[in-house]
């Protein structure tokens, strides 16, 4: 195999995989105890919250324009307390509990998708202030208290090994790849939206309405961050103020280590995949080393960074 | 001081492609080399050379007689080599000034920058093309709000402002109207007696006849000969290029009959430059639309496509239209393709498939039925003898001459009835300009109407039966019949309406 061919095949998700791959059995450097069949599950349990609310913040950055979705973290914690407080624990509201969810995300969403494709706010101004906002309507309505309580069958069906070992959420992020795939890979809309991520100018002279897809994609972001909080309460079982905080910066990064261009128009979403299995590896692997918690914070946001700052340049170098 | 460059058997590969085998050139003070050849045959590549924007792989430049290398662009320009490029290196935040003198500002004693000197020096530059252009080119003007015409003159100061030995205009008149075109040769004319020498790339091959005292023509990366232009034809030097070439005036496509159905009649439109436009396009018939550059051509172009907000009235088949949008044209069978085709005619980073599709892909269902998308799009592609490695490559991969193909492509998968073209030849090699004018004739055949600009006098009056020709954004005169020389669209270009005389 010479260097073109090698080149061919060596592409940003394909390359964040080997990563992790690789990542997991340095853990075996620091902790013998890391290699094994249960924490490999962990791990990708883990990754898979990451990774369904990353699905939103992938199509968001690929549509282009300076696209970024930072109200994703506020989306989250309001469908995790939104389940938490409707279904009160009980089994039969779950499907109202998921409904209410969906619900708000969409509409977080579609606020963000009209504010930046209509009204031209930029989405890091539009979804900063939606974050803002959606904070607030949680404290107001909640009035900081967290009543409510999981039902046993989220935990059951989403965090507890289901089929052979497996949690159920590994099998639903398996299908939402597959979903992403087709939708990104063989429906118009995808074609579309990679479309204004590369030229706007373009797409709309050969007929791509452009505000429409950039509504869309906003749209659907709500909806999957919302998605990926209802599962994550499965998870948590409980819910804080700030649960979905913690996403926010590593939903943008597992996108950019997945190969997918910051500035739209290039990206998958097997590629997230593969880069929010990356993170959770560093950060697991930060905690088997034993750091202080304050520590673990400190070197991960400083990785984050790193990752970024370096594929950041390598697009440089390609431009 | 008198310069002579000899560039001897130059070889560039960039990868596995070899870009240039065998590049020559010969040119001294005082002489106007044209250099030519079809896209991708290495005029870029060989001017990259001598500039020392790129490193050769074999081969020598001599300078005077002496071997020399230049390892980057300031090297050269330290020895009075520069070239004007037609991709603009300016920066769009900078003012006019700024641009020109950057990285070589006039400084004062204190090594500070001489504003005084660098406006001053500016505004003579600017000065040598007085009366072509408009009041904004300033020196103080931000880059960014002039158009491209103005810009390629910046661009053109910018590299004068050395005071160059060598110069070579590289595509340079390509954006440029006819009153701009005529001021730079009239300039090249004075530089080439104060003793400058000058390498001149272009596609038109009347500038050649206009300007240039020998044409070296490159074929495949290699220079298959020198001819002096006293004693050569444009015959000759076309079949120097390729093989097989065809000029405009071996395809007149025929007059379309009175009776043929109406596809678009346009009463008073207005929108962007266009004022109070009104004409009839029939089935099968190919209108030209001249004038200088900038005139609303592209305007009307766009308006009549969706793209801009227009007034007045539009019938498409008798039936009058309201769009807001080019989807809403699309639906009436109108395709259009742009005049810029990295910028508003191509996703240069997506894959050929993916430009030939983008308008077409909701014909392909809910989930597309890919096999048929690659069917339709290989068809397509050698309907219009793409020279292509794969559907899969990024588009940006493709010559001059097949992206446009590409543009093209993506539109007659749609089967258009009324086709808009801005200036589709521009850029595009000689052989692929042939191919071009058979397909239009083809599609006229078939009963396509079509719209065409075109920046080339002799493609307009060797293709079209009738030309619009359009100046401040209105139609000043309507050539067709024994009116339809170049001397009258000239004539009327300027504004000379009706009248005989010439300028």
């Amino acid at each position: 195999m010479n260097a073109q061919t090698l080149r061919r095949y060596l592409t940003p998700p394909l390359i964040a995989l080997l990563l992790a791959i690789a990542l997991f059995f340095a853990g075996g450097f620091i902790n013998p105890d890391f290699i094994n069949v249960t924490q490999a599950i962990n791990i990708v349990r883990l990754a898979a919250f990451l990774g369904i609310i990353a699905a939103g913040q992938t199509l968001v950055i690929v549509s282009g324009g300076e696209g970024i979705d930072l109200s994703v973290g506020a989306v989250v914690t309001l469908a995790a307390i939104l389940t938490f407080r409707i279904t009160g624990g009980d089994n039969n509201l779950v499907g109202v509990g998921l409904l209410a969810s969906l619900s708000a995300g969409f509409i977080v969403g579609l606020l963000n998708g009209i504010g930046i494709a209509l009204l031209r706010i930029p989405p890091l101004v539009m979804t900063l202030g939606m974050t803002g906002v959606v904070s607030g309507t949680i404290l107001v309505v909640t009035q900081g208290e967290m009543l409510g309580a999981t039902p046993a069958l989220m935990s059951t069906y989403i965090a507890r090994p289901l089929i052979f070992g497996i949690p159920g959420v590994i099998i639903i992020w398996v299908a939402l790849g597959v979903v992403m795939w087709l939708l990104m890979e063989r429906t118009t809309y995808g074609k579309h939206l990679f479309a204004i991520g590369v030229n706007r100018t373009a797409a709309r002279l050969s007929g791509v309405r452009v505000e429409r897809v950039v509504i869309i994609t906003y749209t659907l972001a709500g909806l999957l961050a919302a998605l990926g909080g209802f599962m994550l309460l499965g998870f948590a079982q409980t819910v804080l103020l700030n649960l979905g905080d913690p996403y926010r910066f590593p939903s943008i990064a597992a996108v950019v280590v997945g190969g997918t261009m910051l500035t739209g128009g290039k990206g998958s979403y097997w590629g997230t995949m593969s880069g929010a299995l990356v993170l959770t590896l560093i950060d697991s692997l930060l905690r088997a080393m034993g750091l202080a918690e304050a520590y673990q914070l400190i070197v991960f946001g400083g990785l984050l960074v790193l990752l970024i700052a370096v594929y950041g340049r390598e697009l440089n170098l390609r431009q | 001081m008198t310069l002579q460059l000899s560039v001897r058997s130059i070889v560039k590969r960039y990868g596995g492609v070899v870009a240039l085998r065998d590049g020559n050139l010969d040119i001294q003070s005082g002489e106007v080399v044209s250099l030519i050849g079809a896209n991708g045959s290495g005029k870029s590549t060989l001017s990259k050379i001598i500039t020392g924007v790129v490193a050769p792989n074999g081969g020598q430049l001599l300078l005077n007689g002496h071997p020399v290398h230049f390892s980057n662009p300031q090297a050269a320009r330290g020895r009075g080599i520069t070239a004007v490029y037609q991709e603009l290196s300016l920066v769009p935040d900078m003012t006019v000034a700024e641009n020109i003198w950057l990285a070589h500002e006039p400084l004062r004693l204190n090594f500070r920058v001489n504003r005084k000197a660098m406006r001053k020096n500016t505004e003579d530059l600017i000065a040598l093309f007085d009366g072509t252009i408009s009041e904004r080119l300033q020196p103080d003007t931000l880059v960014t709000v002039l158009p491209p015409d103005e810009r390629q003159i910046v661009e053109i100061l910018k590299a004068l402002s050395i005071d160059p030995q060598l110069l070579i205009l590289d595509e340079a008149t390509a954006s440029l109207d006819s009153s701009q075109v005529n001021r730079l040769f009239s300039l090249v004319k004075q530089w080439q007696a104060a003793g400058k020498a000058i390498i001149f790339i272009t596609h038109r091959m009347d500038e050649i006849f206009r300007i240039a005292d020998k044409a070296t023509v490159l074929r495949n990366g290699q220079s298959v000969g020198t001819v002096d232009i006293a004693s050569t034809s444009e015959r000759e030097i076309v079949n120097m290029m390729i093989e097989s070439a065809a000029t405009p005036d071996d395809i007149k496509i025929p007059v379309v009959s009175e009776d043929a159905p109406v596809r678009l009649d346009v009463q008073n439109l207005g929108g962007g430059r266009v004022e109070d436009v009104s004409f009839t396009l029939r089935d099968g018939e190919l209108l030209g639309l001249g004038g200088l550059h900038g005139q609303g051509q592209e305007d009307l172009l766009l308006a009549l496509f969706g793209a801009i907000p227009y007034t007045g009235r539009v019938k498409v088949s008798g039936k009058e239209v309201h769009y807001r949008h080019p989807r809403d044209a699309m639906k009436y069978d109108i395709a259009f393709v742009p005049g810029d085709r990295g910028r508003e005619g191509l996703l240069l980073v997506r894959s050929i498939i993916e430009n030939f599709q983008l308008p077409s892909w909701n014909k392909y269902g809910m989930l597309h039925n890919q096999d048929a998308a690659q069917r339709d799009a290989h068809a397509m592609a050698d309907d219009l003898q793409l020279v292509y490695a794969g559907m899969q490559t990024p588009v940006n991969s493709l010559s001059g001459g097949n992206a446009q193909k590409v543009v093209l492509g993506k539109w007659l998968l749609r089967h258009p009835k009324l086709l808009l073209l801005d200036d589709p030849t521009k850029g595009v090699d000689v052989g692929t300009k042939g191919e071009f004018y058979a397909l239009l004739k083809r599609l006229t055949e078939a009963g396509t109407a079509i719209l065409f600009y075109s920046s080339d006098d002799d493609e307009l009056l060797g293709l079209c039966n009738r030309v619009l020709v359009l100046q401040d954004g209105r139609v000043r005169d309507t050539l067709t019949g024994e009116r339809l020389t170049h001397s009258e669209l000239v004539a009327a270009s300027m504004g000379a309406t009706n009248n005989h005389e010439v300028a």
